[in-house]
């Protein structure tokens, strides 16, 4: 047994670093494998090599540069305009639903929790055909340049709709926030004259700010990572494919000799938007945490 | 809660029903109109080739139409120039072609799914075949041109293309065939000589002596089927149901020699033989100035042929698989052979000009431009002994090889068995001397036959 306090939390905090330093680099190493293979610039497709011999910018340019057959840039845009409509209305619509359930008192409101409840444990994919020839019923994935934006075409207002219209089921996080917000600070604002809509937009939104950034992150993130509903939605209509779709197409057979590297920086190129977004608002986390709201 | 649950449950199955339902049923009946429509094109054979069969009647009296075609992404190039000469040809009958880009794996998937919305014309792979013409999405092709198909293309390729019609009961060609597609071996000249080649044996030692390895994808079931195929064992189509694989009656004992020469030579050279995805041939080939290649010689497809004559330059070589020494005797190895062909939608607005330029992609002209080109190897009978596919050793070691293969079509669910059965046989706690192949066999196929 040893004696020395000292030595002992010396040897269990060696030991826990250890172990701490082991897991980081198995769960940092595929991240950093992925970004310093994009930058290598050695011939052929598969690294022969765990670090590459020579680097350079070369797959980056190729692949925003080289659009005849697989066209990323567009592919890009596409999903960043689905992603910042989606994450507007998403946000505004989960936001709003949360708050009513909240705060609001009306007949059967136990009853849509619950129907809100069931209808989010289905997949969302089990709907995905219903979905596919709602839309082309309703003849919209045919549509071109919609508002007379040139690149703007029906399956990308269809993703906006499908991505959008069922956010506000996602509302108990939220909800469960609003919970712990004092009613103590709506009677205040009643008494002030403010009403339900005022004080959302004015009392509640302001102090919900951890929760708000959390819904505009996932709400965002959603578009770039959903594949199969893209696939569905997009069908043969190349111009209009997610950043998903465009990723898993340079490893078919056809692609992948020419394009595996390529794909290595479209998945680097692929989160840095959601990076810098997360960064942006890192701090409204730690602020809206820390801020209180009624005093003494 | 017991009533919301109901009511949201028979709501959403009634969606999902409407919506299956309007899909399926009403592209088998245009499906089914498509092809009357065209059995009525009177049948005559005495003249072959697409200049000699085609007349303007075939037209109908369709004009002006609108098709899309599907296409690989390399071909795109070549299919718009062919689709813009078919146009010339037809000005009257044709206004618009569109050539949109989808690869031949995702074609039937992409007709399944909706196929008012896919192309009139498309390439597809031939394994898709049986499940296209059961879901109805497909027109038969018209009587006249199946006539010149079955007359002047290869017949094994006619076989691919052919299938029972689920109502009549009677042999169909549903789809002109393309250009083969399967593999063969590769390999690096200044490492395994032409004479090596023609062993498995000879390459293992050659690879082995330079250092290099030998690549293949064992654990993949259109390559480890190999080993099945070259003990005798054969597929033989699907029984009634449309989804159990029917075998042919073979020798078990010759299956299991032949599972048994392919572990023992894998584990005699261990360390050269190396059971890797397909991408890494080419990139094995590939070799920089500060370091040599890895890679002797390798199992790969057509597909990858291009990406590994860039990387090998004059030392580029390939034949067809070699032979292997089964119990003192050497066999030719068998192999997976399928083809890519061209089919009609059957729900295409313009049906018969539709079939018009489905036949025109398969003819003569388009066939030897997508040889020279895009070195597709031929279907027709005339083009095989053309200079372009004598001159192409690829195309050449992949027609030679055809003649021993099975045909990759009406298959049902062996990959995944025959996988992992390509994974055992080379797996290093495997002992070949020990290991009990009867067993491993007799679970493969009683997986393969209990999906």
């Amino acid at each position: 047994m040893i004696k020395s306090y000292k030595l002992r939390r010396g040897l269990a905090n060696t030991f826990i670093y250890i172990l701490l330093a082991v897991l980081g680099i198995i769960w940092v190493a595929p991240l950093a494998y992925l970004v310093i293979q994009s930058f290598s610039a050695d011939p052929g497709a598969v690294p022969q090599t765990l670090l590459p011999e020579t680097y350079g910018f070369d797959n980056y340019v190729k692949l925003l540069t080289e659009t005849e057959s697989l066209n990323f840039p567009r592919w890009y845009l596409n999903t960043f305009v689905i992603a910042c409509f989606s994450c507007v209305i998403s946000t505004i619509s989960v936001l709003m639903v949360s708050y009513a359930f909240s705060r609001l008192r009306f007949k059967s409101r136990k009853k849509f929790i619950n129907i809100g409840m069931i209808l989010g444990m289905f997949p969302g994919f089990m709907t995905m055909i219903a979905i596919y020839y709602l839309l082309k019923a309703m003849q919209i994935l045919d549509l071109k340049s919609i508002f007379g934006i040139p690149t703007f075409d029906g399956p990308i207002l269809a993703l906006i709709i499908c991505y959008s219209s069922g956010a506000g089921l996602g509302f108990q996080i939220s909800k469960g926030f609003f919970d712990t917000i004092p009613r103590a600070l709506d009677e205040a604002a009643t008494i002030d004259g403010a009403t339900r809509n005022q004080i959302f937009w004015k009392i509640i939104l302001p102090m919900s700010k951890p929760i708000v950034v959390y819904t505009v992150l996932t709400a965002f993130i959603g578009p770039w990572t959903d594949f199969i509903l893209a696939k569905i939605i997009a069908g043969d209509k190349v111009d209009n494919y997610t950043v998903a779709i465009g990723l898993q197409k340079m490893l078919d057979n056809d692609h992948l000799n020419k394009w595996f590297k390529r794909f290595l920086s479209g998945s680097v190129l692929v989160a840095v938007p959601v990076t810098i977004l997360f960064l942006k608002m890192q701090s409204y986390y730690v602020e809206g945490v820390t801020a209180g709201g009624v005093k003494g | 809660m017991k009533k919301i649950v109901a009511i949201v449950l028979a709501a959403m199955m009634l969606v999902a029903a409407f919506a299956s339902c309007g899909g399926s049923g009403d592209s088998g009946s245009k499906a089914a109109q498509g092809g009357d429509s065209n059995s009525t094109v009177s049948t005559d054979t005495s003249k072959t080739g697409f200049d000699n069969v085609v007349a303007d009647s075939d037209f109908g009296d369709e004009k002006a139409a609108k098709l899309k075609v599907w296409g690989p992404d390399n071909y795109t190039k070549l299919l718009k120039k062919q689709c813009e000469d078919f146009k010339k040809k037809y000005p009257d009958r044709v206004s618009k072609i569109d050539v949109v880009v989808q690869t031949e794996a995702e074609a039937g998937t992409q007709m399944l799914s909706d196929a008012e919305a896919g192309a009139d014309v498309f390439g597809f792979a031939n394994d898709q075949l049986n499940n296209l013409v059961n879901a109805g999405v497909i027109a038969q092709i018209a009587p006249k041109y199946a006539a010149d198909v079955k007359a002047t293309f290869l017949s094994n390729a006619v076989d691919a293309c052919t299938m029972q019609n689920p109502k009549t009961k009677k042999d169909t060609l549903y789809a002109i065939p393309e250009t083969g597609n399967g593999y063969f071996l590769v390999y690096d000249k200044s490492v395994v000589s032409d004479k090596d080649a023609a062993t498995f044996e000879g390459i293992l030692a050659a690879c082995k002596k330079a250092g290099k390895q030998f690549i293949m994808d064992a654990g993949n079931g259109y390559y480890s089927c190999m080993f099945l195929f070259t003990g005798g064992l054969r597929l033989e189509g699907l029984e009634e149901d449309q989804v159990t694989q029917k075998f042919n009656k073979y020798d078990k004992k010759a299956v299991v020699a032949s599972m048994k020469a392919f572990s023992t030579l894998m584990h005699k050279y261990t360390g050269t033989f190396k059971s890797l995805a397909v991408a890494n041939i080419p990139s094995g080939f590939t070799s920089t100035s500060s370091r040599k290649s890895t890679c002797g010689a390798g199992i790969d497809g057509n597909w990858d042929t291009a990406s590994i004559k860039q990387a090998l330059g004059k030392n580029f070589g390939a034949a067809k698989l070699p032979t292997i020494n089964i119990g003192g005797k050497d066999q030719q190895i068998y192999s997976m052979y399928g083809y890519k062909s061209l089919a009609v939608n059957g729900a295409s607005k313009f049906p018969r000009t539709a079939q018009v330029l489905a036949y025109y992609l398969a003819s003569e002209k388009c066939q030897n431009e997508r040889c020279t080109e895009l070195g597709w190897s031929p279907t027709l009978e005339a083009s095989i002994n053309t200079d372009a596919v004598k001159n192409d050793v690829a195309i050449s070691a992949l027609l030679e090889q055809s003649k021993y293969s099975v045909a990759q079509v009406n298959i049902g669910k062996i990959w995944d068995p025959f996988g992992n059965l390509g994974n055992k046989l080379c797996a290093d706690n495997t002992n070949p001397e020990t290991y009990n192949f009867t067993e491993l066999l007799d679970k493969t196929i009683e997986n393969v036959l209990d999906q």
